[in-house]
C-alpha cells in the first residue's frame, strides 16, 4: 500500500550559527494577531522549535511528525491528532497532563500560556495561575516560517516524497556510472 | 567620568548572547569581540555605540531556558521599565526613569526635540503600519506627558544647513581643510576620533542638529519663555543610541549648563507614552510649538541617507549662484548604496560631492584622502544602512524581513513629508530668518560660533 509519509523541518548543525533567529520566526507565526515590533510584545516568544547548544553541537530540535506518533498514543483526552498529513494538537482539548512530553523522543514539546490566556479571556479572569496547554510544531499549515527566516539556510522542509525521489535518482546516476565500469566489462 | 561611562552604553548579555556572530557582521568598526559560539563582548575603545547590534540581535530570553538572572534583574541592569516584551543579548542603557521622574514634577519647565526619523517610526511601537508619519500624534503625545514646550531637531537641522552651508563655502573660497565632512552622526564623528584623528580638521565645526537645538533651547527658547536657562530641562527624542554619549560629551555645554539633559530613543518614548495610558492612535494632529519647532522639508530629510547632502544642495547652491536651485528634489544623491558620488554644476563651480552610508563604506575615501588623492568638496556620512530611519533606537523589527521593509516605508514618508512642508529650503524657514534677525546675527558669526560650532579631538 503506498503512503503518504509526514514532512518535518530538520536542521543542518553544520549551517546552524544559534541566531535564534527560526524560534523568533516560529513564535511570531502563531501568534493571534500581526504584531512587527519587539515593543508590540506583551508576552514571552513561545516558539515551537528549540535551541540546542552544547558545546559539541548547536541546532534546533523539533517536531518529526512521526508516522507512529508517540505523543498522539499517549495522550489520554485524545487532544493529539492527525490531520491533513500533520500531527497536531487541539489546544482547547489538551488538559496539560505532560504524557505527550515524557513519550515524545526527540523532547519536541513544551507547555505554554494557554492561547485565551494570552488574549485575556474575561470568564476566566479569577483563576490565578495561568492555563497552560501542551505546544509543538505543526508545520505553519505546509510553508514553515522558521524555513523562510533562518539567515543561513540551515533549516530544510523535507518533504518525504521529493526526497526519496531525489535520492533515487542520484543513486541511479552513481550506479549507472558503477555498472558501465564493472559490470560491461565483465559481460 | 560620565562620558566616560556612557561610552559602555552597548553592551551584550552574556547569558543570553548564543555567539551566533551576526552582530559583529553588522558592526561597522569591529567592536564585537568573543569566540564563535561563546558569548561576545564590546570592545568600549573601538565601539561608536550605533547600536546596529541591537537592531540585529535575535538571541532572547526564551521561556523554556532556566537563567541566573531573573527577568525582573536584567530589567534593572537596562533601565528599562516593567514590560512584558522579549529581551535580547545586544541591548543599550536607557534613561526612561530619569526623564519619568523629572516630568512628573509639575514645575519643572522642559523642552523636548524629536529627530526627524522618529515620526516615521514611533507609530510601530502602538501597532501602526511600518513608517507611519505620525508628526502631529508625537507632538500631542510628547504634550500629554508634560513638555512644556515641544520643539523640533527639524528646526536645528535647518539652521545646521544655514551654518554648514555657509561653512563650506568658505572654505572653498577662502581655503580651509578640504574634503569638508558632516558632523551631524555622532558615530561617525567617534569614529573619526577613534581611528583617522588626522583628519578631524575635515570635519564640519558644526554641532549636529541635536546640539544645536539644545543651545538654543537654553538661550533663544529660554529667554522667549522669560525663564531661567537653569531651570530649563532639556530632552531629545533619537531614533540613535549614540546620541546620548554625544549629549553628554563634557564640551557640550555652551549656553552655560549641559545643553542637552536627557536623550530617549523611539522606543523609550513608546515605553513612557504606554505607561502614561496614553492612547497613542486615538490621539488628536497637533502642531510643534513656534519658534524652535518650525522646519522646512530639508530639515525633514536629515533622517534619511543623502538628505543632509540634499538639504546642504538646497541651499548652498543658492548661496553660491544667487539663483534659486531648479529642482527641489536632488535625487541623484538619494538611495542606499554605500557610496554615491554626485557633482553639481554651479556654473562658476563644479561642486563635487559623495553620501556616504555605513561606515565601513567610508574606509577606502579615507584613505584616499590621506594619500592626496580626494577629487571632492563635500561628504556627507551615516553610520546606519539607510541613515538614521534605521538607527540603533528606533523600533526592533522581530523578523529580519521587516527590517528591510520598514526601512524603505520610514524613508518614503521621510520624503513624502518633505514634498507636504510650505517651505522645502531651509534658509527659506521664516523662524530660521527670525533667529538669525533677533539673536544670532550672521551664519558663522560671534553668537553663532560660541553656540553652534564645537572642535574634536583625537580619543587617543
Amino acid at each position: 500500500m503506498s503512503r503518504n509519509l509526514k514532512s518535518f523541518v530538520l536542521a543542518d548543525s553544520k549551517k546552524c550559527i544559534g541566531c535564534r533567529v527560526c524560534e523568533v520566526a516560529c513564535a511570531v507565526a502563531h501568534l493571534d494577531t500581526e504584531i512587527k515590533t519587539v515593543g508590540n510584545m506583551n508576552f514571552s516568544l513561545n516558539p515551537r522549535l528549540y535551541l540546542v547548544k552544547t558545546p559539541e553541537i548547536t541546532m534546533p530540535v523539533q517536531c518529526r511528525h512521526c508516522e507512529d506518533a508517540p505523543c498522539l498514543k499517549s495522550c489520554p483526552v485524545s487532544a493529539i491528532k492527525e490531520q491533513s498529513n500533520r500531527i497536531v494538537i487541539d489546544e482547547a482539548g489538551c488538559i496539560g497532563c505532560k504524557s505527550c512530553i515524557m513519550a515524545c523522543p526527540f523532547g519536541a514539546i513544551e507547555l505554554i500560556v494557554s492561547r485565551q490566556e494570552r488574549i485575556g479571556d474575561e470568564e476566566d479572569c479569577l483563576r490565578d495561575e495561568p492555563e497552560v496547554v501542551a505546544s509543538k510544531c505543526d508545520l505553519c499549515g505546509g510553508a514553515p516560517a522558521c524555513v523562510k527566516a533562518c539567515p543561513r539556510e540551515a533549516l530544510q522542509y523535507v518533504d518525504m516524497v521529493k526526497e526519496r525521489t531525489q535520492r533515487r535518482i542520484e543513486a541511479a546516476n552513481k550506479m549507472s556510472g558503477f555498472h558501465n565500469e564493472f559490470m560491461v566489462r565483465e559481460g | 567620568m560620565v562620558a566616560k561611562k556612557i561610552q559602555e552604553n552597548i553592551k551584550i548579555d552574556a547569558e543570553l548572547c548564543t555567539g551566533c556572530g551576526r552582530c559583529s557582521e553588522v558592526c561597522p568598526v569591529d567592536a564585537i569581540e568573543g569566540e564563535e559560539g561563546k558569548p561576545q563582548s564590546v570592545n568600549v575603545a573601538k565601539c561608536v555605540m550605533c547600536g546596529q547590534c541591537v537592531q540585529i540581535c535575535s538571541a532572547y530570553d526564551s521561556p523554556f531556558e532556566q537563567y541566573a538572572t531573573s527577568r525582573s534583574q536584567r530589567l534593572k541592569e537596562r533601565n528599562m521599565p516593567v514590560v512584558k516584551e522579549p529581551l535580547f543579548a545586544a541591548y543599550y542603557h536607557g534613561d526612561f526613569f530619569k526623564v519619568k521622574k523629572r516630568l512628573a514634577d509639575k514645575k519643572q519647565f522642559s523642552m523636548v526635540q524629536c529627530a526627524p526619523a522618529v515620526r516615521v517610526s514611533l507609530a510601530e511601537e502602538f501597532g501602526m503600519p511600518l513608517g507611519s508619519l505620525v508628526p502631529g500624534k508625537m507632538v500631542a503625545a510628547l504634550k500629554r506627558l508634560g513638555f512644556t514646550r515641544v520643539y523640533d531637531t527639524n528646526f536645528a537641522a535647518d539652521l545646521t544647513i544655514m551654518e554648514e552651508g555657509s561653512e563650506l563655502v568658505k572654505r572653498i573660497t577662502e581655503g580651509g581643510s578640504l574634503p569638508m565632512f558632516t558632523s551631524c552622526c555622532p558615530a561617525w564623528v567617534k569614529f573619526v576620533e577613534n581611528e583617522y584623528p588626522e583628519l578631524i580638521d575635515h570635519l564640519s565645526s558644526c554641532k549636529s542638529p541635536q546640539q544645536m537645538a539644545g543651545s538654543m533651547f537654553k538661550t533663544y527658547g529660554a529667554s522667549v519663555d522669560g525663564v531661567d536657562a537653569r531651570e530649563v530641562y532639556s530632552v531629545a527624542i533619537m531614533p540613535c543610541t549614540c546620541k546620548k554619549f554625544e549629549a553628554s560629551r563634557p564640551e557640550m555645554k555652551s549656553s552655560g549648563y549641559q545643553d542637552v539633559d536627557a536623550v530617549l530613543t523611539t522606543r523609550e518614548l513608546a515605553y513612557l507614552i504606554k505607561e502614561a495610558a496614553i492612547d497613542f492612535n486615538a490621539l488628536p494632529e497637533e502642531s510643534f510649538d513656534k519658534p524652535l519647532g518650525m522646519y522646512s522639508g530639508a530639515g525633514t530629510i536629515f533622517g534619511v541617507t543623502g538628505g543632509v547632502m540634499e538639504a546642504a544642495i538646497r541651499t548652498a547652491y543658492e548661496l553660491i549662484t544667487k539663483e534659486p536651485i531648479e529642482n527641489v528634489n536632488v535625487t541623484s544623491v538619494r538611495g542606499e548604496q554605500g557610496v554615491r558620488k554626485v557633482t553639481l554644476d554651479t556654473g562658476t563651480l563644479k561642486l563635487k560631492t559623495v553620501v556616504v552610508s555605513g561606515l565601513k563604506n567610508v574606509i577606502p575615501i579615507l584613505e584616499d584622502i590621506q594619500r592626496g588623492k580626494a577629487d571632492f568638496h563635500f561628504m556627507e556620512v551615516m553610520t546606519c544602512p539607510a541613515g538614521c530611519i534605521s538607527g540603533g533606537g528606533q523600533p526592533k523589527m522581530l523578523l529580519p524581513v521587516d527590517g528591510r521593509i520598514a526601512y524603505v516605508n520610514r524613508k518614503f514618508s521621510t520624503y513624502q513629508h518633505d514634498e507636504e512642508q510650505r517651505y522645502r529650503k531651509s534658509h527659506e524657514n521664516p523662524e530660521i530668518q527670525d533667529i538669525y534677525k533677533k539673536f544670532l546675527g550672521e551664519p558663522l558669526g560671534h553668537t553663532s560660533h560660541k553656540l553652534l560650532h564645537t572642535h574634536y579631538k583625537p580619543s587617543r
